[in-house]
């Protein structure tokens, strides 16, 4: 009898899905869906609105990461119309995307990973929550919510409201930093960057211990999609990078997208297929988010994530990594980065520089594309502007979406493991920290 | 413990994000909220939602958009197991930015993202009907399909503004209460009492302890303290006055309206409007304790008059809007002679947006956010809901901004300048237009 198991919602999940697993008589997995349950159709209600409203409405698509929803239509806008922007609002930009970096990955690591870490996999549902985490180990907790709060204040105050800002235009940006709050975030970056070390220990204890796993369950090679800055690590500008699974990359400017991205439409989820145009579906499938990312950098930005780059290659052993569950080293890597560019750009004093907007902004009519590093993925914003700046057309890759069909492949191989070859079995799971 | 519940539509987890945003001051809250249901946060299927008993969960936060079919049917399901619905958030009160979508029908816009969009490339295309719900027709308001008993507005609402709700449904008061109420320290108790000349003053149950900056003004007590343990000898007055809401000036009545906000502690008011009276829900049932049922009798009867007129009085025309929030200047240096658009130069951080010619949705959008936007000098846009219904947007806000500020444009004249009407004027309500 063909038997189908049914995850319904998927949890700890950003937006709405389901997954399902049908196992045949022989016990073989016969197919894997990973369901996204909702869409809401912004590609289609922005047009007719004018373009520089669109960075006011996209960021509802996530209110986990808006500000790469707010920052990367603000860019196709302006590459669309032919605007360059200020040094200042530059610099502003850069604090505002990592700032949110920052938050989002430590929500990240600590709410939605953590539970099954410190709990361990086979916890009680009830209890395997941050709301028990907190408070089980209060110490950490603490320092994790002190730690998202510095990230989401930060973006607010750079962005004007840390869910759904509203700071940047077309041009630049409304206002920059007022020098005394500046000087509040100065004062406890030290601080900060120190938290950000121990969360770093933590994280690489909880990979040693897990480690049997790591190296073992959900090492799937895939093509990775992210970008760089000339090769460096670069969320708010460079190109489109695509990594092979033999480690090849090629590089894509942003507006060449088209060549490079494909999109397929399966049956049974709103959020559609991304592959490697070259390769083909489904043999082009490839992963986004922080693995990705990390993958594609030669480089990090700055000395303290760059060497931990460095140890995590040293110690997989190699230079493209294709262990999903390294997803979450890769994760804190990036979080090194983003404090250490945080505290760099609070002390530039270009960020308090009140000249952050080109004054002469004028439509005309094109079509441009703009691209940033959300904390899930590439994000890519396509928008076809008229002479007098309305929108006739958008198309928009999200960053989720780049994951998509690589999430599908990669339950596909753990679905594998678990019923065909029983490999959780012989597992070596820790002793959980949290009983 | 209270059991809890949250519901996501189609929606972006920013009204969570707000809530998670509270950090450290949720430690105190959590103990006291057994969550029974949240996706984003806690493991529980949807098949133990459904298991559970009918009014079992007492209060149940619904978030985002009416898209899909499963929107609508976990909605009614929600109705169903939560004594109090709370619609959190702008998208579940007024559709929200999806409501845009309105302006097409569904065929177009499946047409365009699973058919038409440049990047499909490999001859796939059509609606997915795989284990997927399917779309509604057009998107609705949460309380045009189950009865809603209080609406969080924001896109996100503010943080503080989540905690006060939580925290008066958990009958919590973060402030202390001193023994005497305001009276006795008010700077007009000898002479010259607003109430004693007939106008809605809060004084004799709010608590003191404050510097008196509204009395010196001239101005009525709204309870920013919160309740006293005693109340003054003027209580018997108010309470009677309190009686008779209906009748009271539009003045009175946004008195009223900010002391619920403050008193209750439930911050902004404008931004959390009941339908039902919560206060007496929560007491019917007993628990939680809320510390209002120890007060002076007069002030929970005052209490209860005026949250039973804003129960029955829920499109109040006095509403506060974002402008009575806002630090600018209004009558200030400028005056808007042509209507700009957001990109065009860079405003002054002083003068009125208006009256420097953007279009700034202040006047006729509900306050609760504190004029956000404005402060990083972008124009608020109205993610708050209107203060006025049922009548045509863009023609409201012209002549609102023509009466009150320095605008040197006919009604025509600015509107003509306005090429996207919808998009400006009802970016997040137009879900929920009703007539006009
Ligand atoms: S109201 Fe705004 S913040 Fe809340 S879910 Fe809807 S779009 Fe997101
Ligand atoms: S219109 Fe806008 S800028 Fe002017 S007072 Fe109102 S909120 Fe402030
Ligand atoms: S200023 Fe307007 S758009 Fe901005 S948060 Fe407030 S209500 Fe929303
Ligand atoms: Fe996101």
């Amino acid at each position: 009898m063909v038997k189908e198991i049914e995850v319904e919602p998927i949890t700890r999940l950003e937006g709405h899905g389901g997954m399902r697993v049908v196992l045949g008589d022989d016990g073989k997995v016969q197919d894997v869906q990973f369901n996204i349950q909702s869409t809401r159709f912004f590609e289609k209600f922005v047009e007719g609105r004018y373009c520089e409203h669109i960075p006011r409405i996209t960021p509802r698509i996530c209110g986990i990461c808006p500000i790469p929803h707010h920052l990367t239509p603000t860019k196709a806008v302006e590459d669309a119309w032919g605007v360059q922007i200020p040094e200042p609002a530059r610099k502003l930009r850069q604090l505002l995307i990592n700032a949110k970096q920052y938050s989002s990955h430590l929500i990240h690591f600590y709410a939605l990973t953590a539970p099954d870490f410190l709990l361990g996999p086979m916890a009680d549902p009830a209890l395997r929550n941050v709301v028990h985490v907190i408070n089980k180990m209060p110490d950490v907790g603490a320092m994790a919510l002190k730690m998202m709060d510095f990230g989401q204040r930060l973006c607010a105050a750079v962005g004007g409201k840390a869910v759904h800002p509203i700071a940047a235009i077309v041009g630049g940006m409304k206002k920059a930093l007022d020098e005394d709050v500046r000087d509040k975030f100065l004062k406890v970056i030290d601080d900060q960057i120190e938290m950000t070390k121990k969360t770093v220990d933590i994280a690489l204890k909880v990979i040693d211990d897990y480690w049997d796993v790591v190296a073992n369950v959900g090492v799937v090679p895939t093509y990775y999609v992210g970008m760089t800055n000339n090769g460096v690590h670069d969320i708010y500008e460079g190109d489109i990078r695509i990594v092979s699974p033999t480690g090849e990359k090629t590089d894509y400017a942003p507006q060449r997208y088209l060549e490079a991205l494909g999109e397929h439409i399966p049956e049974h989820s709103y959020a559609t297929h991304m592959y490697y145009k070259p390769a083909g579906y489904p043999e082009g499938i490839y992963r986004a988010n922080t693995l990705a990312m990390i993958n594609c950098a030669d480089k990090m930005a700055t000395p303290l994530a760059d060497e931990a780059l460095k140890a995590m290659r040293e110690k997989v052993g190699t230079n493209v990594i294709h262990h999903t569950f390294a997803y979450h080293w890769a994760r804190i890597i990036e979080t090194v980065e983003a404090i250490e560019m945080i505290a760099t750009l609070l002390k530039d004093p270009d960020i308090v520089n009140p000249d952050c907007k080109t004054l002469d902004v004028q439509p005309r009519e094109g079509n441009g594309v703009g691209i940033t590093e959300a904390p899930r993925g590439l994000l890519l914003y396509n928008i076809w502007s008229d002479a007098d700046g309305i929108c006739k057309k958008c198309n928009l890759l999200v960053a989720t979406n780049h994951n998509i069909a690589g999430i599908e492949k990669t339950l596909m191989h753990v679905a594998k493991q678990v019923f065909e070859d029983k490999a959780l079995d012989g597992l070596k799971l820790p002793d959980p920290w949290i009983k | 413990m209270v059991k809890v519940a949250f519901w996501q539509n189609s929606d972006c987890w920013g009204c969570h994000q707000s809530l998670v945003d509270l950090h450290l001051q949720l430690l105190p809250v959590l103990p006291a909220l057994e969550i029974v249901y949240w996706p984003a946060v806690v493991d529980f299927k949807y098949d133990s939602l459904v298991a559970r008993a009918p009014g079992e969960i007492v209060v149940g936060f619904i978030e985002g958009s009416l898209r899909t079919k499963q929107d609508v049917e976990g909605t009614k399901l929600m109705r169903e197991k939560c004594q109090i619905i709370i619609a959190f958030g702008s998208c579940s009160c007024y559709g929200n930015v999806h409501g845009l979508a309105n302006q097409w029908s569904k065929e177009e816009l499946v047409r365009r993202k699973f058919s038409e969009v440049e990047s499909i490339a490999d001859g796939s295309g059509g609606e997915p009907t795989q284990h997927v719900p399917g779309f509604e027709d057009k998107i609705v308001n949460v309380d045009k399909i189950i009865k809603v008993d209080a609406y969080i507005a924001g896109c996100p609402p503010r943080s503080e503004q989540i905690f006060g709700a939580v925290g008066f449904l958990l009958g919590q008061k973060p402030f202390p209460m001193n023994d005497l109420a305001f009276c006795n320290d008010c700077s007009l108790n000898q002479s010259g009492c607003l109430l004693d000349a007939g106008k809605l003053c809060y004084g004799p149950i709010t608590s003191i302890g404050c510097s008196l900056k509204c009395p010196n003004a001239g101005n009525p007590c709204v309870g920013c303290m919160g309740p006293a343990k005693t109340v003054s000898a003027r209580a018997s007055k108010l309470n009677d006055m309190t009686k008779n809401l209906a009748s009271a000036s539009s003045g009175d009545k946004k008195t009223s309206n900010e002391f619920l906000s403050l008193f209750l502690n439930v911050p902004l008011m404008a931004g959390f409007d009941l339908s039902a009276d919560i206060l007496k829900q929560v007491k019917k049932r007993g628990t939680p304790e809320t510390p209002l049922a120890n007060l002076p009798p007069d002030t929970v009867s005052i209490a209860s008059n005026v949250l039973g007129f804003l129960r029955d009085n829920r499109d109040l025309i006095d509403i506060s809007n974002v402008c009575d929030t806002c630090d600018r200047i209004i009558g200030s240096k400028s005056t808007m002679t042509k209507v700009k658009r957001d990109y065009e130069g860079l405003p002054n951080l002083e003068d009125c947006l208006i009256e420097q010619g953007y279009i700034c949705m202040g006047p006729v959008t509900r306050a609760g956010c504190g004029a956000l936007c404005v402060k990083v000098n972008a124009p608020c846009s109205g993610c708050y809901g209107q203060t006025e219904w049922g009548v045509n947007q863009a023609e409201r806000f012209a002549e609102t901004a023509i009466k009150g500020f320095n605008v040197s444009l006919s009604k025509d004249e600015l509107l003509a300048q306005v090429k996207d009407k919808v998009g400006t004027f009802e970016k997040f309500t137009l879900a929920s237009r009703k007539g006009g």
